[in-house]
C-alpha cells in the first residue's frame, strides 16, 4: 500500500473516516446535514480532504439529475459518499464541487 | 599595432568622406550612383594596397585568431616559426614599445621599465591603472632588492618610490614589514612570493598585461583562456556530464565537440536486493557515501557496506525494533549516529551508534504525539525533530529537550550551513527557524502542500515535493521557484527526492508509475527514466562519493540499485547474479532505461 501522503483540515469538529480514522473535513466546511444517502442520513461539505474519486456516473436523486463521482477514503478505500460534478437544475447548482458523506460511515471527533 | 590602427582609422576616415561627396553626387545626378561606388570600392582597396602589402588582406578578426596563434606558439618556445609567421602574415604580435617593456621587466631593468611605461601611458586609459601598474613592479624591485640583501636600496625604493604614489598604504606597511625578514626563505614564505627569478617576473608581467588595451599587448594566454571556455561551455552543454574534476585543455579533444554517453550516466539496474520483507520506505547514503541505510514497513533498518567499485551492498547490520516501521532516517554529519523516526502514529525516535552498533538513546516524550521527521544540526551536536500534531524539539544528542516550539505542524525538517532550521509544515509554508536568538520567517510559500523536501549541500537550493504536482526547485536566498520537473507522478504516496551527481547538478525522484526519473537541474524534461521496479517508487538516494551510483526503495519491497552501463556491461556476473525479486515479478527483462 505504501506510505500514503495524508493532509489535515484542522478544526475544532473533525469528521473522520469511519473505517481508519483518517481526517477528512471539519465542521467550518459544513454545508447542510439534512441530505440522504444510501445508508440514511448523509452530511453536506464545500470541501474534504484525503479523498479518492472514481468516475463520473449520471444519477436521478430527489432533486434531480446530477453527474455525480463517488468517493473513497485515500487510505483504507472504504466508499464514503459521493462528489457533485454538475447539477442539471439551476436551483441544485450551489451543490456543485461540494461532497457528500453517509453519516454511518464517518465519525465525529474533537480536534486536537 | 597601434600604428597600424590608426592609419587605418585614417583610411577608414577618407572612405567615409569619399561616401560623402558620393552622397552630394547623387543628390545632383542620381544616375551616377553605381559608377562613383566603383569607384570608391576601388579607390580604397588601391590605398590599403598602399599602405600595406599583406595585412590589408585579412579582416580584424583574422588579424586577431593570427595575433592568438602568435602568442601560443611563443608561449611554447617556438620563437622562430612566431616571428615567420608575424613577417609573413604582416601583423604584430604586439606594439614595440610594449614588447620592449616586456624584455626590461623579465630583465629586471627597472628604470628602463618604468620609462617604457611612461610612453605607454597614452594607451593606458584609466590614470588610476598607470599608478597600479608602476606599484606592481616597485614592489617586484623592493622585493628582489631585499633578497640580495640591499637594504638600502629597498628602504630607498620603498621611501622615495613607493610611498610618494599614495596607493594602498595597506600593502605599503606591509612591504615596509619584510625589511625585518633576517633571511630569503622567510621573506618568500611572508610575501607569498616566488623570488628574484623568472616565475616571479612572468607573474608580475601577466599582472601588467591585464591593465594594457589588447591591441597593444595581448592579455596573458589569451588562446588558453578563450579554449578554457571552449571546454566549460561544452561541459556545461553536455546532458549526460557527471564528473567531479574538472577537464583541463591538456587532457581534451577539440576536434569535435565533446558529449558524454548516455552509457556513462547511472541508466541500468546493476542490483536487486528483496532483503526487507515488506515495502521500502527510505533509504539514503551516509555523508561518505560508504555506508547506505534503507528502512522499511516491516520494523527493520539495515546498513549495507557500499563496495564503490562493483556497486554492491552487503549487509552490515540490522536493525529490527521499529515496530511502527522505519519510515525516516537521517545520518549526523559525522556518519557515527542515525535518527530513526515512525510512522504518523508512532511517538518514538531512535538514535543508533552505528560506529559501535549500539542503541544510543531511545526517545518518547509523550505517547500522544507523533514524530516523522529529524534533521542534525550542521555540528552533529543537537537535532530537530517533529510532526503534524504541532510540536517540534531542538535536542541535544542524548535526546534531552532544549527548547520546544508551539503551534506547527511539521511536515519535514531540514537545517541550513549555518545552524538554522527549515521547517515545511501543513500551511504549504517552508519556514526557517533560528534556535538561537530564537525567531522564525517565511522562506517560501508553495500553492501545494508539501510531502517532503530536501537540500543541497551548500543550502543555496531546495527541492520540495509537492502533493499532486511532482518536484519544485527552490532558490532559498531568492526565494524563488526556479524549476518544476516534468515526467514523475505523485498523487496518495509519500515521495523524497534528491540531489545528486557531481556538483549535485542532477536531480532524481521516484514516481508512483514505478519509475526512477532523473533530471538535469537546467532542464524540465527528464534525461533518463529508469525502469524496473513493480510498485511506487518512494525514495531515491545519490551516493555523494560516487556520482554513478542511485539507490531507489520501492513499495515492491525491494531496493535497485543503478549505474552507468559502460562500468557494468562487460562485468556480467554482477547484473545476473542478481536476486530474484520478491512478489514473483521478473526484473531481469525490464531493467533498462528509456532514452527521453
Amino acid at each position: 500500500m505504501g506510505r500514503v501522503f495524508l493532509e489535515h483540515t484542522g478544526g475544532s469538529c473533525l469528521y473522520s473516516c469511519g473505517n481508519c480514522d483518517t481526517v477528512l473535513t471539519n465542521k467550518n466546511e459544513l454545508v447542510s446535514s439534512r441530505f440522504n444517502g444510501a445508508t440514511g442520513r448523509a452530511f453536506l461539505f464545500k470541501s474534504a480532504v484525503n479523498l479518492v474519486v472514481n468516475e463520473v456516473q449520471e444519477r436521478v436523486m430527489l432533486t434531480g439529475r446530477h453527474f455525480v463521482r463517488d468517493v473513497f477514503c485515500k487510505k483504507c478505500s472504504v466508499k464514503l459518499g459521493w462528489m457533485y460534478e454538475f447539477a442539471c437544475e439551476e436551483t441544485q447548482r450551489y451543490k456543485e464541487g461540494n461532497v457528500i458523506l453517509e453519516k454511518a460511515l464517518i465519525s465525529e471527533s474533537i480536534g486536537f | 599595432m597601434a600604428m597600424n590602427i590608426s592609419e587605418n582609422s585614417k583610411n577608414g576616415f577618407k572612405m567615409h568622406e569619399h561616401t560623402e561627396t558620393n552622397g552630394k553626387l547623387n543628390g545632383n545626378h542620381g544616375s551616377k550612383n553605381l559608377p562613383s561606388e566603383e569607384c570608391h570600392n576601388s579607390n580604397g582597396t588601391t590605398k590599403a594596397n598602399h599602405l600595406n602589402n599583406v595585412a590589408k588582406n585579412f579582416s580584424q578578426g583574422q588579424k586577431d585568431i593570427l595575433r592568438l596563434i602568435g602568442q601560443h606558439l611563443r608561449s611554447l618556445g617556438l620563437n622562430k616559426t612566431t616571428e615567420s609567421l608575424m613577417n609573413e602574415s604582416g601583423c604584430m604580435l604586439e606594439h614595440p614599445t610594449a614588447s620592449n617593456f616586456r624584455n626590461l621587466i623579465m630583465n629586471g631593468k627597472w628604470q628602463e621599465a618604468e620609462a617604457a611605461l611612461e610612453s605607454l601611458k597614452s594607451f593606458i586609459d584609466d590614470s588610476s591603472d598607470f599608478t597600479k601598474m608602476k606599484f606592481l613592479i616597485l614592489e617586484q624591485k623592493y622585493l628582489e632588492c631585499l633578497e640580495d640583501s640591499q637594504i638600502m636600496e629597498a628602504l630607498k625604493c620603498l621611501r622615495d618610490e613607493l610611498a610618494p604614489l599614495k596607493f594602498n598604504t595597506e600593502r605599503l606597511h606591509e612591504l615596509s614589514s619584510f625589511l625585518m625578514c633576517t633571511d630569503q626563505n622567510n621573506l618568500k614564505i611572508l610575501s607569498n612570493w616566488a623570488g628574484k627569478n623568472d616565475i616571479s617576473r612572468k607573474i608580475l608581467m601577466d599582472k601588467l598585461q591585464t591593465f594594457l588595451p589588447p591591441n597593444i599587448m595581448l592579455p596573458p594566454h589569451r588562446l588558453e583562456t578563450l579554449l578554457n571556455q571552449a571546454v566549460e561551455y561544452q561541459c556545461e552543454q553536455c546532458p549526460y556530464h557527471n564528473y567531479k574534476d574538472k577537464f583541463h585543455i591538456d587532457d581534451w579533444s577539440f576536434l569535435r565537440d565533446h558529449i558524454c554517453s548516455k552509457d556513462d550516466f547511472p541508466s541500468i539496474c546493476i542490483q536487486v536486493y528483496n532483503d526487507h520483507c515488506d515495502e521500502v520506505w527510505y533509504c539514503k547514503f551516509s555523508n561518505n557515501g560508504k555506508l547506505l541505510a534503507t528502512g522499511s514497513k516491516d520494523g527493520c533498518l539495515i546498513i549495507w557496506d557500499v563496495d564503490p567499485d562493483t556497486y554492491k551492498l552487503t549487509i552490515n547490520k540490522t536493525y529490527d525494533e521499529h515496530t511502527h516501521g522505519a519510515s525516516v532516517v537521517v545520518w549526523s554529519p559525522d556518519d557515527q549516529y542515525l535518527i530513526v523516526c515512525g510512522t504518523e502514529d508512532c511517538s518514538e525516535i531512535w538514535i543508533w551508534d552505528i560506529e559501535n552498533k549500539v542503541l544510543k538513546k531511545r526517545i518518547n516524550n509523550n505517547h500522544d504525539d507523533s514524530i516523522i521527521t529529524a534533521a542534525w544540526m550542521p555540528d552533529g551536536q543537537a537535532f530537530v525533530c517533529g510532526g503534524t500534531k504541532g510540536h517540534f524539539y531542538y535536542c541535544d544528542i542524548d535526546g534531552t529537550i532544549k527548547e520546544t516550539w508551539e503551534g506547527v505542524r511539521v511536515r519535514c525538517l531540514q537545517t541550513l550551513p549555518d545552524g538554522q532550521a527549515l521547517c515545511a509544515d501543513t500551511l504549504k509554508r517552508i519556514r526557517s527557524y533560528n534556535f538561537k536568538e530564537l525567531t522564525d520567517s517565511n522562506l517560501i510559500q508553495e500553492d501545494f502542500q508539501i510531502v517532503s523536501f530536501t537540500l543541497n549541500k551548500a543550502g543555496t537550493q531546495l527541492l520540495v515535493s509537492a502533493a499532486a504536482q511532482g518536484i519544485h526547485l527552490w532558490d532559498v536566498k531568492d526565494k524563488m521557484l526556479i524549476r518544476r520537473f516534468q515526467g514523475s507522478v505523485q498523487n496518495t504516496y509519500m515521495n523524497y527526492a534528491t540531489f545528486g551527481g557531481a556538483d549535485e547538478i542532477y536531480i532524481a525522484s521516484g514516481s508512483e508509475d514505478n519509475k526512477v526519473y532523473v533530471w538535469n537541474i537546467k532542464k524540465e524534461h527528464p534525461i533518463a527514466v529508469l525502469e524496473g521496479h513493480t510498485r511506487n517508487v518512494t525514495c531515491v538516494t545519490w551516493n555523494p562519493e560516487l556520482p554513478g551510483m542511485i539507490v531507489s526503495a520501492s513499495d515492491d519491497g525491494t531496493i535497485r540499485v543503478w549505474g552507468p552501463k559502460n562500468k557494468f556491461s562487460l562485468d556480467s556476473n554482477g547484473f545476473q547474479s542478481e536476486p530474484e525479486c520478491m512478489n514473483g515479478f521478473s526484473s531481469t527483462r525490464t531493467d533498462r532505461s528509456t532514452p527521453v
